[in-house]
């Protein structure tokens, strides 16, 4: 018997995790994907490789999942993680009505914590407020966006997936009732259009999920939830600070490379093509981040960034929706066999995505095959261009 | 990291072609210029000492004809100009392939570039003036 | 901060697969100066022309994903701002590094360098104590903090593998087998006292004597690699080497 055929449909970090996940399931894989790897949200995230602790209290399902896949990233691909940790930071007197509740949410999530005295925190990170009044210690890290995507992908592809980049999905293959047979692509490098059939279509296109599913009459609840990053061109800090209240605008100032990065917003858009930079927004990173950071201001600004999360569910201010993810089969949801929709989510938990979703297609085509992406050791980023 | 074959000309053009170049390519490119300029004097000069091959009235004939002519000046002006570009740049980039001033090579550049400028200052001035 | 928008003409290079023939198309856009060369193409490909192909990821110059050149020269489109490049109805001429394979419109597959950076096996991860700190140039910093463990922190290297320094450096336009200036300096990263392998690479033909001191590398290096000065400090070990002042 042939392999069963999977056609994935973007290669941001769930796609690409998908595509690695099949492929060690044993089936023939297709990633198509209208950009480079990892163009759309995943590429911009903020990088910061959650411990959970931002989700402790008001998202728990959230924090766990945040704090598993943590631990599994930085075994299976350490290659692109800086695993400095990261602190919580109380610097007003009101942060410290957060206190308890942080403390009681981390412990039941099962994320370490150490609080730590203001001096401690000061010889940690020189350039913090240094009227930070107490600090916690957290198992956070930060990620190279492109090549933690990059990574899952050369291992995918080291194992026979075969990837189309710059090649739009037009329109879907769709039998006498509906049901979907393949994709219809659009090869923008070379103006060149074709199909492509197979067993089963992966939509793991994040915030642009909605799209994909109307080409085939279903529906997905969706609501995408932009948010402005800023890169100052200095590294102040060694690890990923978070300010001690609930998650809120400009509370987390990440180091990567000699940057660092402050973020971010929360608001509802319609179009998520072209986020255009939302001036007040910059500004309000800048007087945010320097709570944490006093020095921030004295540095270039690097980049500016948008950034959209694809929260599940459709109502609600972002910040009150849940930032865990969701596989739907459309047989389900839409009576439309054929089609996997995988949506919601961080980047911290995209391995994890990737396993719920391959689940879902292992058992509507009845095969049996467990999942080993928790021991599999991905390849360097690089293999992705080395045959 | 294309090979010849598709790279097809472009090569010629991106040693030659200072849109967008900084001082260091620059001084590359007057590199390259100044070093064909002397190959070209060296090829012409074997050219015409063959002629001293060819007996006592030919050189001097060949030398009577050279001291009227205002084109040898020049020419020669142009082989001290090359000859001093190239060997004072050629001398920063000695310096620098020992790791010394190359931080500081745009300067050197400068330097080195305005005491050539001086030399075939007075150069001209002394083989044309008055 | 003025909210008033520019009026530019991105005028891009457009070719369709890498054996077609290339031509230039003109886009006129409204666009804040204080934006980001990057967010003009992206809007382009928004509103105006769905079938331009271009690399991005991280819009924040830690992937090195949209090194393209900007009117002539090699940049990270990302952190281009519109001002710096053009004025109020001016024009901006993109076109895609050179000296490698065209895939593209502004693509180019940066393939033969990875496949350089990982021949060399470049880490992808370094001590802080090997990275310098901002605004001291290449040297190491004077005293790295330590983790509350007692371990090193550790960090994503400089070198963004952006090609930038390759399209630039004359050298590598007439010679497909010259390692160039990001393996050059990986190489010199690493150390060739403790990597024999590595010392062969930069003293062999196509190593650091191959290299004819444009400074364009460093002239484009977004990322404080600075290739030219650790090619030049390469070619001073390797002397020292030979003239044994070192063993």
């Amino acid at each position: 018997m042939s392999k069963p055929h999977a056609i994935v449909i973007g290669a941001g970090f769930t796609g690409v995790a998908i595509a690695h996940d099949l492929a060690l399931r044993g089936f023939e894989v297709t990633v198509v994907e209208r950009g480079p790897i990892a163009n759309g949200t995943s590429g911009r995230t903020h990088g910061l490789l959650h411990s959970g602790g931002r989700y402790a209290v008001k998202d728990q399902e959230s924090a766990i999942e945040c704090i598993e896949e943590n631990t599994i990233l930085r075994k299976i691909v350490p290659d692109v993680i800086e695993p400095n940790g990261g602190m919580f930071v109380a610097v007003e007197e009101s942060d410290l009505e957060y206190r308890e509740e942080f403390i009681a949410g981390c412990e039941a999530c099962h994320i370490p914590i150490e609080e730590i005295t203001p001096q401690e925190a000061l010889r940690l990170e020189p350039h913090l407020n240094p009227k930070v009044i107490t600090a916690f210690l957290v198992p956070d890290g930060t990620f190279d966006p492109l090549r933690l995507a990059l990574a899952f992908a050369a291992t995918a592809k080291s194992n026979g997936a075969v990837f189309h980049l710059f090649t739009d999905v037009v329109g879907m293959v769709l039998d006498g009732n509906g049901n979907v047979l393949g994709v219809k692509v659009w090869d923008r490098a070379n103006d060149e259009r074709y199909e492509i059939r197979g067993d089963i279509v992966v939509n793991a296109t994040g915030a642009w999920v909605g799209q994909i599913t109307k080409m085939a009459h279903g529906h997905v609840p969706i609501t995408p939830t932009p948010g402005v990053m800023v890169a100052y061109g200095h590294r102040f800090v060694q690890r990923a600070i978070n300010r001690l209240v609930r998650p809120s605008d400009g509370d987390i100032v990440l180091p990567q490379r000699r940057m660092a990065v402050v973020g971010t917003t929360s608001f509802s858009v319609d179009d998520v093509d072209y986020i255009p930079i939302i001036r007040d927004q910059v500004q309000m990173m800048l007087e945010r981040g320097t709570k944490l950071i006093p020095e921030l201001g004295t540095a270039k600004v690097r980049g500016i960034y948008m950034a959209t999360r694809p929260l599940i569910g459709s109502s609600g201010p972002g910040r009150s929706i849940s930032r865990t993810f969701k596989a739907y089969d459309h047989k389900d949801l839409d009576n439309i066999d054929g089609l996997v929709t995988i949506t919601g989510g961080k980047a911290t938990t995209c391995r994890a995505m990737a396993e719920k979703t391959v689940d879902i297609v292992c058992e509507k085509l009845g095969i049996s095959a467990p999942c080993t992406t928790k021991e599999v050791p991905l390849i360097s980023y690089r293999r992705f261009y080395v045959d | 990291m294309l090979s010849r074959e598709q790279q097809g000309l472009n090569w010629l053009l991106q040693w030659f072609d200072p849109r967008g170049r900084s001082i260091g390519g620059l001084a590359f490119i007057l590199n390259r210029i100044t070093a064909l300029g002397l190959v070209l004097y060296l090829y012409l000069h074997l050219y015409y000492l063959r002629q001293l091959t060819m007996g006592p009235q030919v050189w001097n004939a060949f030398i009577d004809s050279a001291e009227n002519s205002p084109w040898i000046g020049i020419g020669e002006l142009f082989v001290i100009a090359g000859g001093l570009i190239h060997g004072l740049n050629g001398l920063r980039i000695a310096l620098n392939s020992f790791n010394i001033a190359v931080p500081y090579q745009k300067q050197l550049f400068y330097g080195l570039f305005t005491l050539a400028l001086i030399g075939i200052a007075f150069f001209a001035v002394h083989m044309f003036g008055a | 901060m003025s909210d008033e928008k520019w009026t530019v003409t991105f005028i891009i290079h457009r070719q369709k697969g890498p054996d077609s023939q290339p031509h230039f198309d003109e886009f006129t856009i409204e666009i804040h100066p204080e934006e980001f060369v990057l967010d003009g193409v992206e809007y382009i490909w928004a509103y105006k022309d769905r079938s331009l192909v271009f690399r991005h990821a991280c819009h924040h110059t830690t992937c090195g994903a949209c090194g393209m050149r900007v009117n002539g020269v090699e940049k990270l489109a990302c952190m281009t701002k519109i001002a710096d490049v053009t004025q109020d109805g001016g024009k901006i001429k993109l076109e895609p590094l050179r000296n490698f394979p065209i895939v593209g419109d502004l693509v180019v597959d940066l393939g033969p360098l990875y496949r350089k950076m990982h021949e060399v096996h470049a880490p992808e991860v370094i001590p802080l104590c090997a990275s310098p700190w901002e605004g001291e140039g290449i040297k190491p910093p004077q005293e790295t903090p330590k983790r509350e463990d007692g371990e090193e922190y550790i960090r994503l290297p400089d070198c963004i593998e952006c090609g930038l320094c390759v399209s630039a450096c004359p050298t590598a336009a007439s010679d497909a087998e010259y390692l160039g200036p990001a393996v050059l300096a990986a190489i010199h990263i690493q150390g060739i006292d403790e990597n024999p392998d590595l010392l062969a690479l930069a003293d062999s033909r196509e190593g650091v004597w191959r290299c004819h001191s444009a400074y364009e590398c460093s002239a484009v290096c977004p990322s404080n690699v600075d290739p030219a000065w650790r090619i030049m400090d390469l070619r001073k070990q390797i002397i020292a080497r030979r003239l044994k002042f070192k063993k």
